[in-house]
């Protein structure tokens, strides 16, 4: 499994796609965000340039989840190469946890890179807060790579692509990712999986505390991917 | 069916192994209404060469996916080395290339086949395995940009990646040029050679007739000839007749008809051709006639018109009415 992992991994940093979405877009965006911003001081109670460092940060794990793990399975599934590992001694589940173990290894690189840049735009925290926010980033990242997986077994590459492309702009824009909302869309949004990633970045970033159902909310969505990838996975290997 | 040599052979190689391969045990799939595999029984032993055989539909696929665990029975059992088809691939006992066994992409053959042979509880050195495939000089090549042929080559390799005890290959040389599928063929006795048991379907019946010393034919889901080539080809019975008739020797072609045991009749030109059941008393009865054949050749039929002969049979058995025109023309013969 390890070997599988190792080689994920290295497929991933070779993909040009990924370094496109999870590396190249965040950094691209990061600037043009704060460009863009640069008449307002804060936006959720931290300076402009450190919110953004965080929703771009969040950006490139959910793209490494969705657009390149989704996507793969799916392509996999079809071509016949999963079904060729379920013929070797590897263990059943080993597939999918090199496939998420491969994710987390690679959003690493998108969040440090991240911080590099927020850095250099001037933002600045203890260096206790780097630390625990670029480990509460990469864990809460396990959420999205469990909701890619669950995607990925969902359906044919085809049919896919829609269907990530919907999901990715809904957590996006309900996230806070480029912008905030006011009014009742605001509470509404704020309770979507990718707002309480970003809040939880916040915290960590700034201190303050999360509501305990912020907390739940945020357990009950890793619950609910992991869930739900088990389960379409599952019906995967039925079929056959 | 004698394998006993060969049993011998295969125990020896490891001391592991009960004298079977591979059981199946009055097994049916049904995929709703449809009987895709219906009460197939057979045994493989350690060593054999089978090719197994059936048209397009005839439940070969869903036979092999079941072989594999990768499919339940209906109703039966299918056991791999005793155990559990999962439990005999997660051994390491089993080296599969499947038909269109998708490649891991981005990544060079080598690194592919060093996965494989990470994997595998008994994996062998990764410049053996390429070398035993043929493929040494793709090593450095990306996965995604090799021919059909060499993908072929490929999966070959990460079947025989470790020292597993059944190989199974599911049509292996589709897409290979002949001298392909001939340095394939090589490769694959040698593993054959070792001990190995090797099940493969395949629609070249050539390959079954030169490679296999065992031959299963299914057809609509039941298993309807288990045996050697040469005893298939036998069952059907079924032998060739040719030879030119010359108008000058006055023959009357509509005597051809009471011609007995004639499965088909074609004249072309001069030349007949007959495919007959019974090639002694058909030319005896073609010289009684007052026939004069020139260039007379009565030779065997190959696997492939005994496969036609005896999925015909079946066919014409399911209908349940025997087949017309030879049903007329034994009449015509007893008249």
């Amino acid at each position: 499994m390890i070997t599988l992992t190792r080689l994920e991994i290295l497929r991933v940093l070779r993909n040009r796609r990924y370094l496109v979405f999870t590396i190249v877009m965040p950094v691209g965006l990061y600037l043009l965000m704060v460009s863009a911003y640069s008449g307002v001081d804060t936006l959720g109670g931290v300076s402009v340039k450190a919110y953004f460092m965080v929703t771009m940060a969040t950006l490139g794990t959910v793209s490494a989840s969705m657009n390149t793990n989704a996507t793969r399975i799916a392509l996999e599934r079809k071509s016949g190469w999963a079904r060729q590992l379920r013929l070797t001694a590897l263990p059943g589940y080993g597939y999918v946890v090199a496939k998420i173990a491969a994710t987390a290894a690679s959003t690493l690189p998108a969040i440090v890179i991240t911080f590099a840049v927020g850095y250099s735009e001037g933002v600045r925290l203890a260096a206790g807060n780097w630390l625990l926010l670029g480990l509460v980033l990469w864990v809460g990242g396990f959420v999205f790579a469990a909701l890619g997986v669950a995607l990925g077994y969902s359906a044919g590459p085809d049919s896919l692509q829609p269907i990530v492309m919907i999901v990715y702009m809904a957590l996006l824009m309900l996230g806070g990712t480029y912008f905030q909302f006011t009014g009742s869309m605001a509470n509404f949004a704020k309770w979507t999986p990718l707002a309480l990633y970003n809040q939880l970045g916040r915290v960590a970033q700034a201190g303050g505390s999360m509501s305990g159902g912020e907390l739940t909310a945020i357990l009950a969505y890793a619950a609910a991917f992991a869930a739900l990838a088990s389960f379409l996975y599952r019906r995967d290997r039925r079929e056959a | 069916m004698s394998t006993s040599v060969e049993q011998v052979t295969g125990e020896a190689r490891r001391g592991r192994g009960s004298g079977e391969v591979a059981a199946f045990r009055g097994v049916s799939k049904h995929f709703g209404t449809v009987r895709a595999v219906n009460d197939i029984s057979l045994t493989l032993h350690p060593g054999e060469t089978v090719a197994f055989l059936g048209p397009n539909g005839a439940g070969k696929s869903t036979s092999i996916d079941m072989l594999l665990g990768l499919r339940e029975p209906t109703s039966g059992s299918v056991t791999l080395f005793g155990g559990s088809p999962r439990q005999a691939i997660l051994d390491g006992r089993v080296g599969v290339m499947l038909q269109s066994g998708g490649l891991m992409p981005d990544v060079k053959v080598r690194e592919l086949i060093k996965f494989a042979s990470d994997i595998h509880p008994r994996g062998y050195d990764v410049d053996d395995v390429l070398k035993t495939a043929g493929i040494t000089e793709l090593a450095d090549r990306m996965v995604d940009k090799l021919s059909g042929g060499q993908e072929q080559r490929v999966r070959f390799a990460l079947a025989t990646a470790g020292d597993s005890d059944l190989i199974v290959l599911d049509e292996p040389t589709t897409g290979m040029d002949v001298s392909a599928r001939h340095a394939f063929w090589a490769v694959m006795r040698a593993q054959a050679d070792a001990g190995r048991t090797v099940l493969f379907a395949t629609h070249y019946l050539e390959e079954a007739d030169s490679i296999a010393d065992r031959v299963l034919v299914v057809h609509k889901g039941r298993l309807i000839a288990d045996g050697t080539a040469a005893e298939i080809k036998a069952r059907a019975g079924l032998r060739k007749i040719s030879f030119d008739l010359r108008p000058e020797d006055g023959a009357d072609l509509s005597l051809l008809n009471a011609v007995p045991g004639v499965n088909s009749l074609d004249v072309s030109g001069h030349t007949v051709r007959i495919n007959s059941s019974d090639a002694d008393a058909a030319v005896a009865a073609i010289y009684r006639a007052g026939f004069y054949p020139r260039g007379l050749e009565v030779t065997g039929v190959g696997l492939e018109q005994a496969f036609i002969t005896i999925t015909g049979e079946q066919d014409a058995a399911d209908r349940n009415t025997a087949d017309r025109n030879t049903a007329d023309l034994t009449e015509e013969n007893a008249r």
